[in-house]
């Protein structure tokens, strides 16, 4: 969300008539678009802001932060940013920067009170992407989940969809312009829809337009879309992404717990069994699929027992990839107000041994896929010299042995020649597929 | 600051029912609710809100919530000291913790609270009328029966662990172990997150599935 929300205002600053830098020691603008998920990333919000206004002394610089910001943490940084704005204000940020110093009053307000005309106005802003064959369509914002360890409800405000038409616009617009890979992007995607309550397509209709658009513009490409919540989650989605080449098949399907107990504590609204059926359901209409996931361990009050029931629920979910994070408490967020009582070792012991468990299911999975020809989208040169790296149509990486270039931002079949646990590596099969 | 952006709502009332708890009425100013479902309320400022299920029925031409002075806290004691006439900033309604439409002529419910979590259940009863269930209450002492009348004497059982003048002395949870639960009931737990974990596990215990289980935890 933050790469989407950071090329709008890239955007916005371009049409403002500034010019990108590539070292922060060079801006004359600088800011930062943060995120209340980890605390971790609040904290490097306040040493980045301490070192910028040092410069302050030497060199003409404004600040300003934008993102997911908790109305207690605003007021704070209306003292440190000259300009503090919600991303819905996005629009009025060059006028702020004409006015850069004065505090805006409107940014004392509470941040969930975005209003619609603003959070559409954000989305008529045409982003700048940073790709020019990746990119990133945000269709919701906010949530109504109220999870208890995260603040998102709290700083983004309830759901809210984007109008059906400026997206599937979008969609159709970069397809043709050759982009290959799109994600619809929301805090809750599947969510999409809900809040108009039948006045808008819902996801699943949405999701069969963008296939439709898949169908009709003569180009590779695919698209993806997170973050789903369980709850919301429905076979349909699934029989879609099964009937279109265009959609990717791959979900990130977040978990957090495989224990039922803590679920309710993390007020999760479904429990595993739920969890289980859509899994299910999944794995018999799109076996060829992949799953990723996301998964807290040492939540408040997490026992062995808790723990062993998601370690279980890891094996028998069998992910091709789980982003696992140590229990933080973000300020703000229901949880905070409770002890954060799992020892850092002990979190530290969990993640291991998730990781550890996921790993199996990742190389078996990997090496199944040994010695056959697949499409893969080619996006960067690998860490490692003389290699490329690009993902599969269910995003798993893959690294060939190339320094052709001009392969990057390509779909290529390669043929699958070996398997490490979290990647693969292939061949060239033939340069392009049909674009 | 517009109205409109800040959702103030004018408070209408505020009933104190006991030193640190209070009901307040405010102006339902056209907003929809399901009961169970829930709103962020915070004083006039708006810089701090909290969760509050809502207390009043669906049909009601105002809204209430049941709130619990939290000491030290940011919003409750500044929430308890306002007044009829004040504005209270109030976010639309959400959450999952309600009815299900096709359950509500066919089954038993069992409603499970301690506390101010009785709130959701008050506004599912005063709501639904014709509805057919049964609320255990758990509290310290009696005086936390917030309102008790208003429920028919046969399906309210007030459990206090610290005196004698509930229709159980004891815990909520041991009342829930000595009694034959229907195991075709809806059950839906609202309140504290031990007793919504220990009640979990008595229920299983006593072969009621999952799928039949709704939880609320309260913070």
């Amino acid at each position: 969300m933050n790469l989407s929300d950071s090329e709008r205002v890239a955007s916005v600053l371009d049409a403002a008539g500034c010019t990108k830098v590539d070292n922060e020691e060079d801006a004359n603008i600088i800011g930062i678009l943060a995120c209340s998920v980890r605390q971790k990333a609040i904290d490097k919000v306040y040493n980045k802001i301490s070192k910028w206004n040092k410069w302050k002394n030497n060199k003409n610089l404004i600040t300003f932060i934008s993102g997911c910001i908790l109305p207690a943490d605003k007021e704070k940084f209306l003292k440190l940013f000259d300009i503090v704005f919600a991303m819905p204000e996005l629009p009025q940020f060059p006028k702020m920067l004409g006015e850069y110093g004065v505090t805006n009053p409107l940014s004392l307000i509470a941040e969930p009170n975005n209003t619609i005309d603003e959070i559409q106005l954000f989305w008529n802003v045409k982003p700048k992407y940073d790709s020019n064959f990746e990119a990133f369509i945000p269709i919701q914002n906010g949530c109504n989940k109220f999870c208890t360890y995260c603040a998102v409800p709290y700083t983004r405000g309830r759901e809210v969809s984007r109008p059906s038409q400026e997206i599937l616009d979008e969609v159709r617009s970069l397809a043709e312009k050759g982009y290959k890979s799109i994600t619809l992007l929301g805090q809750n995607v599947n969510s999409y829809g809900l809040d108009k309550k039948g006045d808008e397509l819902t996801f699943p209709e949405l999701l069969e337009k963008v296939g439709q658009i898949g169908e009709e513009v003569n180009k590779e490409f695919w698209v993806y879309f997170t973050s789903p919540h369980p709850r919301d989650m429905t076979d349909d989605i699934f029989h879609i992404i099964a009937k279109y080449d265009c959609l990717g098949k791959q979900i990130h399907f977040p978990i957090q717990s495989g224990d039922e107990k803590v679920l309710i504590k993390m007020n999760r609204n479904h429990s595993l069994e739920k969890y289980r059926k859509t899994m299910q359901s999944f794995r018999s209409i799109l076996p060829q699929a992949t799953v990723f996931t996301d998964i807290i361990v040492g939540f408040t009050d997490e026992t062995e027992e808790q723990f062993e029931n998601t370690r279980k629920a890891m094996e028998e979910f069998k992910y091709n990839m789980a982003y696992i994070a140590m229990y933080s408490p973000r300020p703000g967020a229901a949880s905070y107000r409770w002890e954060d009582n799992i020892p850092l070792e002990e979190k530290k012991r969990r993640f291991a041994v998730l990781s550890d468990e996921l790993q199996k299911h990742t190389y078996e999975y990997n090496k199944s896929l040994v010695g056959k020809t697949i499409k893969v989208l080619i996006r960067e040169k690998d860490r490692k010299p003389g290699y490329l790296s690009g993902h599969t149509a269910g995003k798993i990486v893959i690294r060939l042995e190339s320094d052709d270039l001009s392969l990057i931002g390509q779909i290529v079949e390669l043929k699958v020649t070996g398997a490490a646990r979290f990647s693969i590596e292939g061949e060239l099969v033939e340069k392009t597929v049909n674009c | 600051m517009s109205r409109k952006r800040l959702n103030l709502h004018e408070i209408l009332e505020v009933r104190h029912l006991t030193d640190s708890t209070f009901v307040i009425r405010f102006e339902k100013n056209g907003m929809d609710f399901k009961a169970g479902q829930h709103v962020c309320v915070g004083p006039p400022n708006g810089i701090h809100t909290r969760e509050y299920s809502i207390y009043s029925a669906e049909n009601d031409p105002f809204v209430e919530i049941l709130v619990k002075e939290v000491q030290n806290g940011l919003v409750t004691p500044v929430l308890k000291g306002l007044k009829a006439g004040q504005n209270v900033v109030v976010e639309e309604p959400v959450g999952y913790f309600t009815l299900q439409e096709e359950k509500i002529k066919s089954k038993k419910f069992l409603f499970i609270a301690t506390g101010t979590g009785i709130s959701p259940f008050h506004s599912m009863t005063k709501s639904i009328p014709e509805l057919d269930y049964k609320i255990l209450h758990g509290v310290r002492t009696s005086q936390e029966g917030y309102e008790r009348d208003e429920y028919k004497k046969d399906r309210y059982i007030l459990c206090s662990s610290r005196d004698q003048s509930g229709d159980y002395t004891g815990r909520i949870t041991n009342y829930l172990k000595e009694v034959m639960i229907d195991k075709d009931s809806e059950v839906y737990l609202c309140g504290n997150c031990n007793m919504i974990h220990d009640a979990y596990d008595i229920l299983e215990e006593k072969g009621i599935s999952n799928e039949q289980i709704h939880a609320e935890v309260y913070f």
